[in-house]
This record gives C-alpha cells, sequence and structure tokens, in this order.
C-alpha cells in the first residue's frame, strides 16, 4: 500500500514536471519571454534587466533549471494589464470559482450517483430509460447552450433570475445548474453501467444464493464494488468542472477563474496564462492523486498487495 | 548422432512484480537445463502446469532470450530474436500451438494464413503459392473448398490443421509442439497426435512434444524429460522411463496413467501444495511432496546425473546406488 | 472418421458481408434517424457553395434581423443583414471538416504511439504513457486556451490542437490490444513465423483492432465538435469572417433577447449532430465492440 502510494505520488509528481516542461517549451517557442512576461511595451532597461536576471543568454537548459527555480519561488511574473503579480491575480479569483464549482461537483455526485445506481436495479424501466435519454440529452447539449436557452427561459422571459453577475447568491444558480447537468448525466449513465456489471458478477449470485436480503447484496456486496471504477470518474469530472467553468463563467460574467483565463488569453497576458496553467494543473494532479488513494483504499486487492499493479 | 539443438544450463526468470526501491520480486520459470535433441527424434517434455515446460519450448526456438545459459542450432549460438538472422531462422523451426483459434487471425481465410510464410520468406507467389497451399491442405486433411472459410468457421480440430500446415509451409527441420491437443476434444485429439506422428515421419523432422498428458506422451515420443519446478529431474527412452520410473516424482506420475483391467490402486497420491514457481522450497524442490526424502534432501539442490544408466536428479538414487557411468 | 466431416459453422458467408447484414436488420428507427441526420450533414458539408443562397459575407442593409421566415431569408438574418442560412450551411462545412481532420489526426497519432509502445516496450513505452497520463491530467480545454494564448489563433493550429483531443484514448487501445496479440495470439503466431513488424501491425494487427478505433472515433468526433465550438463560442476558435457553429452561436448570444434565430439555429444543428453520432457509436459499440465502455 505504501509503495502503492509512493509510486502515484512520483508519477504525480512526474505529471507536473511535465506541465512545467510544457509551459516552457511553448513559451520559447512563441518568442522572446522578456517581452512575453514583461509585455510589448516594456521600456528597453527592463526588458535587458529581466534578460540579466533570468538568465536568458544561458544555454537552455540552464535556463530551464532556472525557470523551475523561479516557478518553486512562486513568481510566475507580471500581469501586462493590471500591472500586479500574475499569482496575485489569480488567487483573487479562486474563491469564486469554487463557490459555483462545489455546488456543482456536490450536484453531479448527488443526483447522477443515486440516478444510475437506481436505472441499474430497474433495468428495462420506464425509470431506466428516462435516466438514460436525458443522460444522453445532458451531456450531448454544449454548455454555452443550455446557458444560453437558461437564460432565455429563467430571465429574460420569465424573469426569475439574474442572467448575469455576482451580487447574491440567486447570481449563482444558473452558472451551477449550466456547469452540473452534463456531469450528472456522464455520472449516471457510468454508475449505471458500473453497477450493472457488479451486479452480473457470480459473487453477487453467491450473495443472493446464501439467502441475504436483496437490500443487504444491493449495500454490502454491489455498491462497494461498483464505487471503484466510479471513484475513477471523479477525478475525470475535477478536469470537466474546470473546463466547464471557463465556459460558464464567460456566459455569467461570473468573476472566476475560468473567465480570468479567457480574458487573458483574448488579452495575451501570458504571465497569468501560464499561472493559470500551473495552478490548474497542481489540482488537478492533486485531485487525481487523492483519486487514487481512495482507489487504494476501496480496493482491497491492492490494500494488501505490496507492489502497484 | 550430433544432435541438432543444443541447450547448456537455461535459465528464464521474470519479473512478478515491481518495485519503486531495489531489485523487482522475480521467479524462475527455468532454472538450469541441459538439453540434446538429436536429429530425427520425438523428444517429450511432461511435466505439471507452472513446472517450466512451454518456457522452455519457446527458448528451444529462440524466441524468447534465456536469463542464463545458451541455445546452439547446429552448432551455431541462437539469433536474438526479431533480428533479420532470427527471421530467416524461423524457416527452419517452427512452433505448434496450444491454442489454435489464438493462434490464427480471425480476418484472414485460412488459404491466406497459410500462404503467408511462403510470402513472409520469399519463397513464391500467384499460382505456384496457391498450389503449394492446396498441397499443404490436403496433407493435414483439410478439404480444397475450405480454403475461403475464416477460423471461427472450423471445427477445433480443423483450425490446428490450419496452423500445422502454416507451420510445414517451409518445410521446417525441427518443430516445438506445445500442448498441441491438450485445447482439443478428447475424440479429436488421437486424430492430430497421429497426424504429427506420420508427418514427423515423411517429412523427416525433429519434434519436440510439450505435454502433461502422460499417455499421449508415451504414444509417440522416443525419448522424454520429466520436470518440477524449472528443472529436468528424470530424462531417458520413453519406454525405460514409463516402465520402470526412478525419481519418486516420475513415479507417482506414471502411477496416475489408468491402465485396462486394473484399477488405480496403487496409485501414489502426492502429498501437499502443487508447485508454485514463485515459492520454490530450498533444496531438492520435490522434497515437501516426496514419500523418501530426508533432511538431506533439502539442503541440496541434486544434479541430473546417470545412476545405473539412467539419467535423474535424486539424492536418494545417489545413496541406495552407487553411481554408474551412463 | 476424421473432423473434416464435422458440422460447419456459419455456412459459407464470410464475416464481413454476415456483419453488415446484422447491422442492417436490426437497426432501430432512432438510429435510422441518427445516420439519416447525419447524412444530410455530410451532404451539406460536401455541397456547401451549391446550396448557399447567399454570399456569408453578403450584408444587407435593408434586412437588419429579419425574423424567421422573411422570404429569401428562411432563418433570418442577423445584425448586419447576412442570411442565417448561409452561414448556417458554411458553418455546418467548417465545423465538419475541423471535426473530422482532427479525428483522423488524432487516431492516426494515437495508434501509432500505441503501436510504437507495444512494439518496444521500455522506455518508449514509458514516454508514450507518461505523455497519456500528462495529457488525461491536464483539461484539454485549459491546454489549447494556453496554446492559443501564446501563438494566437489560426485555422491551421486549431486543427493540429484539436488533432491531439483524444489521442492518449486511442494509444492507450492500440497498445493494450497490441500487447495481448502480440502475447499469445494471432501477431506472436506471425511473429514467429519470421514476419517483420510492418507486416505484423499493418495486415494483421491494424485489422483486427480497427471496428475498437473507429467506434473510439465516433466517441471522440462529437466531442471535438463540442471542443471546437466552445472555443469559436469564446471567440478563440475559428474567427471571422470564417464561420463556425460555436462562432455563431458566440455572436448570437449578443441578440439573444432580440433576434434568438441567430443562435437557434447553430444550436440545435451542434445539439442533433453531436447527439445523432453519440447514439450511433453507442449502438454500434454495442453491436460489434463490447469490449470498450
Amino acid at each position: 500500500m505504501l509503495n502503492f502510494i509512493l509510486s502515484r505520488m512520483a508519477r504525480a509528481v512526474m505529471t507536473l514536471v511535465m506541465v512545467m516542461s510544457f509551459a516552457f517549451i511553448v513559451m520559447r517557442l512563441s518568442g522572446d519571454p522578456a517581452t512575453i512576461l514583461l509585455g510589448p511595451d516594456a521600456p528597453q532597461d527592463a526588458i535587458d534587466a529581466f534578460r540579466a536576471r533570468w538568465g536568458l543568454d544561458d544555454p537552455l537548459w540552464k535556463q530551464y533549471l532556472a525557470y523551475i527555480a523561479q516557478i518553486f519561488t512562486f513568481d510566475f511574473g507580471i500581469s501586462m494589464r493590471d500591472q500586479m503579480p500574475a499569482l496575485d491575480i489569480v488567487l483573487e479569483r479562486i474563491p469564486a470559482t469554487l463557490a459555483i464549482t462545489l455546488p456543482a461537483m456536490i450536484l453531479k455526485l448527488g443526483i447522477g450517483i443515486p440516478a444510475g445506481v437506481y436505472a441499474a436495479l430497474h433495468r428495462e424501466s420506464i425509470a431506466d430509460r428516462g435516466v438514460i435519454t436525458l443522460s444522453i440529452f445532458g451531456f450531448t447539449i454544449p454548455s454555452f447552450v443550455l446557458a444560453l436557452v437558461l437564460v432565455l427561459i429563467f430571465s429574460v422571459q420569465l424573469g426569475w433570475l439574474p442572467s448575469g453577475g455576482q451580487d447574491s447568491w440567486q447570481h449563482a444558480i444558473l452558472p451551477i445548474v449550466t456547469l452540473s447537468v452534463g456531469g450528472i448525466g456522464i455520472m449516471a449513465r457510468f454508475s449505471r453501467s458500473a453497477m450493472i456489471e457488479v451486479l452480473g458478477q457470480p459473487y453477487i449470485r453467491t450473495a443472493m444464493a446464501k439467502g441475504l436480503s436483496w437490500r443487504d447484496v444491493v449495500w454490502k456486496h454491489a455498491l462497494p464494488n461498483a464505487s471503484v471504477p466510479i471513484v475513477t470518474l471523479v477525478g475525470f469530472m475535477v478536469g470537466a468542472l474546470i473546463a466547464g467553468a471557463a465556459v460558464v463563467e464567460s456566459i455569467f460574467s461570473w468573476p472566476g477563474v475560468g473567465r480570468l483565463i479567457v480574458s487573458s488569453v483574448a488579452n495575451r497576458d501570458l504571465a497569468v496564462v501560464q499561472c493559470l496553467l500551473l495552478v490548474i494543473a497542481s489540482s488537478m494532479v492533486a485531485a487525481n492523486l487523492l483519486v487514487d488513494i481512495a482507489y487504494g483504499l476501496l480496493d482491497p486487492r491492492l490494500r494488501s498487495k505490496r507492489s502497484a499493479h | 548422432m550430433t544432435p541438432i539443438l543444443e541447450a547448456r544450463g537455461l535459465v528464464q526468470q521474470y519479473a512478478t512484480g515491481r518495485s519503486l526501491f531495489g531489485k523487482p520480486p522475480s521467479m524462475r520459470a527455468v532454472d538450469g537445463v541441459d538439453l540434446a535433441v538429436r536429429e530425427g527424434e520425438i523428444l517429450g517434455i511432461v511435466g505439471e502446469s507452472g513446472s517450466g515446460k512451454s518456457t522452455l519450448g519457446r527458448m528451444l526456438l529462440g524466441l524468447e532470450t534465456p536469463f542464463a545459459g545458451e541455445v546452439r542450432w547446429r552448432g551455431q549460438p541462437m539469433p536474438a530474436p526479431r533480428t533479420d538472422m532470427w527471421r530467416r531462422l524461423r524457416a527452419q523451426m517452427q512452433l505448434i500451438f496450444q491454442d489454435p483459434l489464438a493462434a490464427l487471425d480471425r480476418r484472414m481465410t485460412i488459404a491466406a494464413q497459410i500462404a503467408e510464410p511462403l510470402e513472409i520468406h520469399g519463397l513464391m507467389k500467384g499460382a505456384e503459392a496457391a498450389e503449394r497451399v492446396a498441397e499443404l491442405m490436403a496433407r493435414v486433411g483439410l478439404r480444397p473448398d475450405q480454403a475461403d472459410r475464416y477460423p471461427h468457421e472450423l471445427s477445433g480440430g480443423q483450425r490446428q490443421r490450419v496452423v500445422i500446415s502454416r507451420a510445414l509451409a517451409m518445410r521446417p527441420k525441427f518443430l516445438v509442439c506445445d500442448e498441441p491437443v491438450s485445447a482439443l476434444d478428447v475424440s479429436i485429439q488421437a486424430q492430430v497426435v497421429n497426424l504429427l506422428r506420420d508427418l514427423q515421419e515423411q517429412e523427416g523432422l525433429t519434434m519436440v512434444f510439450i505435454s502433461h498428458d502422460l499417455k499421449v506422451v508415451h504414444n509417440i515420443c522416443n525419448r522424454v524429460a520429466v520436470m518440477y519446478l524449472g528443472r529436468v529431474v528424470e530424462e531417458g527412452p520413453s519406454g525405460e522411463v514409463f516402465g520402470d520410473p526412478r525419481h519418486p516424482y516420475t513415479r507417482a506420475l506414471v502411477s496416475s496413467i489408468p491402465k485396462a483391467g486394473r484399477g488405480l490402486t496403487d496409485r501414489i497420491i502426492l502429498q501437499g501444495e502443487p508447485p508454485n514457481p514463485a515459492m520454490r522450497p530450498p533444496g531438492c524442490a520435490f522434497h515437501p511432496r516426496c514419500a523418501i526424502a530426508d533432511a538431506a534432501c533439502a539442503g541440496e539442490i541434486p544434479e541430473l546425473s546417470g545412476h545405473r544408466g539412467r539419467l535423474t536428479a535424486c539424492l536418494k538414487q545417489r545413496a541406495i546406488i552407487p553411481a554408474t557411468a551412463a | 472418421m476424421t473432423d473434416t466431416t464435422l458440422p460447419e459453422g456459419t455456412g459459407t458467408s464470410p464475416v464481413k458481408a454476415g456483419m453488415v447484414r446484422r447491422l442492417r436488420t436490426s437497426m432501430p428507427l432512432v438510429i435510422w434517424c441518427a445516420v439519416g441526420w447525419l447524412a444530410a450533414m455530410v451532404l451539406t458539408a460536401i455541397f456547401a457553395d451549391l446550396l448557399r443562397p447567399h454570399e456569408i459575407t453578403a450584408m444587407s442593409l435593408t434586412q437588419r434581423m429579419a425574423p424567421m421566415g422573411t422570404p429569401g431569408y428562411w432563418l433570418g438574418t442577423d445584425d448586419l443583414g447576412r442570411d442565417v442560412l448561409s452561414r448556417l450551411i458554411q458553418s455546418i462545412r467548417v465545423s465538419l471538416v475541423i471535426a473530422f481532420g482532427a479525428t483522423i489526426i488524432s487516431a492516426v497519432f494515437g495508434t501509432t504511439l500505441g503501436f510504437l509502445a507495444a512494439q518496444f516496450r521500455g522506455w518508449v513505452e514509458n514516454l508514450v504513457m507518461a505523455l497519456a497520463d500528462f495529457q488525461a491530467a491536464l483539461p484539454f480545454m485549459i491546454m489549447s486556451l494556453a496554446v492559443l494564448a501564446f501563438f494566437g489563433t489560426s485555422m491551421v493550429l486549431l486543427v493540429g490542437l484539436m488533432g491531439f483531443y483524444g489521442w492518449e484514448r486511442y494509444a492507450r487501445i492500440a497498445r493494450g490490444l497490441a500487447i495481448s496479440a502480440s502475447a499469445q495470439g494471432y501477431a506472436g503466431a506471425v511473429v514467429q513465423l519470421g514476419a517483420k513488424p510492418s507486416r505484423v501491425y499493418l495486415r494483421h494487427i491494424l485489422p483486427n483492432v480497427a471496428s475498437t478505433l473507429i467506434v473510439s472515433m465516433t466517441l471522440t468526433f462529437p466531442e471535438i465538435i463540442l471542443m471546437e465550438s466552445g472555443l469559436s463560442f469564446l471567440g478563440l476558435g475559428v474567427q471571422p469572417p470564417q464561420t463556425s457553429l460555436g462562432n455563431m452561436v458566440g455572436f448570437g448570444r449578443e441578440y439573444l433577447t432580440r433576434a434568438p434565430w441567430i443562435m437557434l439555429a447553430p444550436s440545435v444543428v451542434i445539439v442533433l449532430t453531436t447527439l445523432s453520432i453519440s447514439l450511433l457509436g453507442d449502438w454500434l459499440r454495442d453491436r460489434l465492440d463490447p469490449t470498450i465502455r
């Protein structure tokens, strides 16, 4: 188990190193980092100072090491738009994003999993068909279309909810709903197929043959086993939420990380983009690491085995 | 007679897991085997599953590089797998698989598959190749109208005939048959075994026949080697090994062959755990299950050596009867 | 008796004919609708130049924001008086070409890497798998945004970028299937006959894994459409004067209250197209390939 956790941590660190390298390569390929991080209008002496400070005339491997060292001191450069450290701008936006992504995540799990499990336990029923149909619609409707339709209905026609901004809790409702619908569909479908697969296993038949009640079979045997694949999907969901936030926050003028990334890409505020890339990648890697560890705790084969699979 | 194929000190081991720190755990599938295959003979290799007989067969063909030791084909060392020399050598030596359905491409007609070695080795093509395929199919008892069938449309026995005819396409000298009939219905097994024996006689093939079925091995082989946990424990002419087994393990195996008109009254039932290559007992690997083992057996690995004209690997044999030259 | 007289399997028809027949006889109505819609979309994309009633940039100042049903402008016009139907037809072509090109690139790239990993094992395999992990760990949307920020937006870059979408899935599938085929299966048998890797992979493994790869392509195709339209919606994908489904919705968003038809038509096309491919893909997967989920 310890070995398993260590190997997953090694993989997480490796992924982070690759993200950093990706950012480094993309930045070097796209032009002079001095003008990128300071902006094209920066005075020549500032550029010279920057070049000297970050050793841009050194060989590439030295620059790479310096770049890594720079990141570990949380120095991501200055936003050329706001003339503020990029990291501060990013950190300032995180609470707003969490305020809509966390409730969306809870809705995804809280509605998606029970719906999927219910559908699996009542296969071929009307409820099952309904869950399948709704879930297919849930993830084929793009979030921006859904958002606009919701705005059209609830803000324009009915006037119940505001269509943008962050002034009250009502403002969060449409963004949260938009963010969660697709995920609920995916979660429901995946839970359904995981559950159906588990219910087809011989140990379920054995448990039923032993005379356990259907309720006990489901709660003690089927659900714990089905939870293993479902947990792996949760890690993927975190990534989908962040990507979804980019679209949803832009539509609803929600001042979070997602809207920040879209506006800084549009403005080519590269210090901020780079900082966002690393912050998002770190949180993704951390989430996946937690999921892997949870997976290890849920899967007794990994718990007892010394080596990673 | 000079051996056509010679193996010296063959060892194969596999990693059984991965470890971040230190050496990964490993198990030895084959643990020091010397073997000589003489031209034109059928050598049987018998043993339980996990005895390393399939791994040995793959190393004899050069499909796997041994961890230690070497295989020599006609006096020359075996080239490394997937080199050009190794590929050319495939025309001379072939493998017959246990599961013919897995060994055949399910999206190709059997005629196309039998013709493959001819194309690969650039021997012939077009009408000439088609003629050779028809000849090969007739040779193994397949009907001409089956040429355009796909593997799943044939029966198990027919599929194995396809595999055999594909292996024979280049007129190889040496054939390793790895459990060639154990996946087949009992009613078909004898036909395929007889086919292999006929082919061996008519084509002058040298053959290694790997099986856990002692009756089949007794039936077809000139010589037999008995394996237990990666080592050969007894080797000799098939009639002698089956008629007068020396090693306690061979005795137990031979006593389990049912004979007509006699119950299994004097059958030796083996005690203890079945062999597991990941947990190899110290000393003679067979000693925990052996009826005549004593403390010494746990301390020393017996070598395969001659006793009264026979090759066995048992300390007790040496103790009871002083070694004589084989 | 020899076993050649045993009863035969499924008669004389080869595998492929049997598969097509199986597909044809049992297609539910909804799948027929999906196939019909997709065929209409493909035809629209191919014959876009003939079908367009107006030029996509032709402005008619007298007909600005004409509602649906206006004669000559059946789907209405936008804020500049451009015909929505003409722009929609062109958008279908652009979005489908991007999604199609990107799906092919990603399938070829991923499958090649997967095969390389299976063939060489060792560090090549570790590298490919580490790259796949990296790709799966970073949301594709965020990665695309970063690349677009650094390099600016262009059509070539966009297709190239979308061509990376989902490659890691093909790589994993191709590697897994190739390894299992080589271990004891038909590929190992052909290697054992003396075949070179090119023959093993192109003539044997590729035809055998093709159905699984095609099913994966039907799963990534709608995702690429959604990804491209999402980026274009945000103004970071296809740039004007060129138009795509996402970028039409993006522009229509500004006139949501006064002229909802501007965004309605492209939205419906996106939803129906992705829905059709998803349904078709699901159905194909159940039919042809129960091994992937």
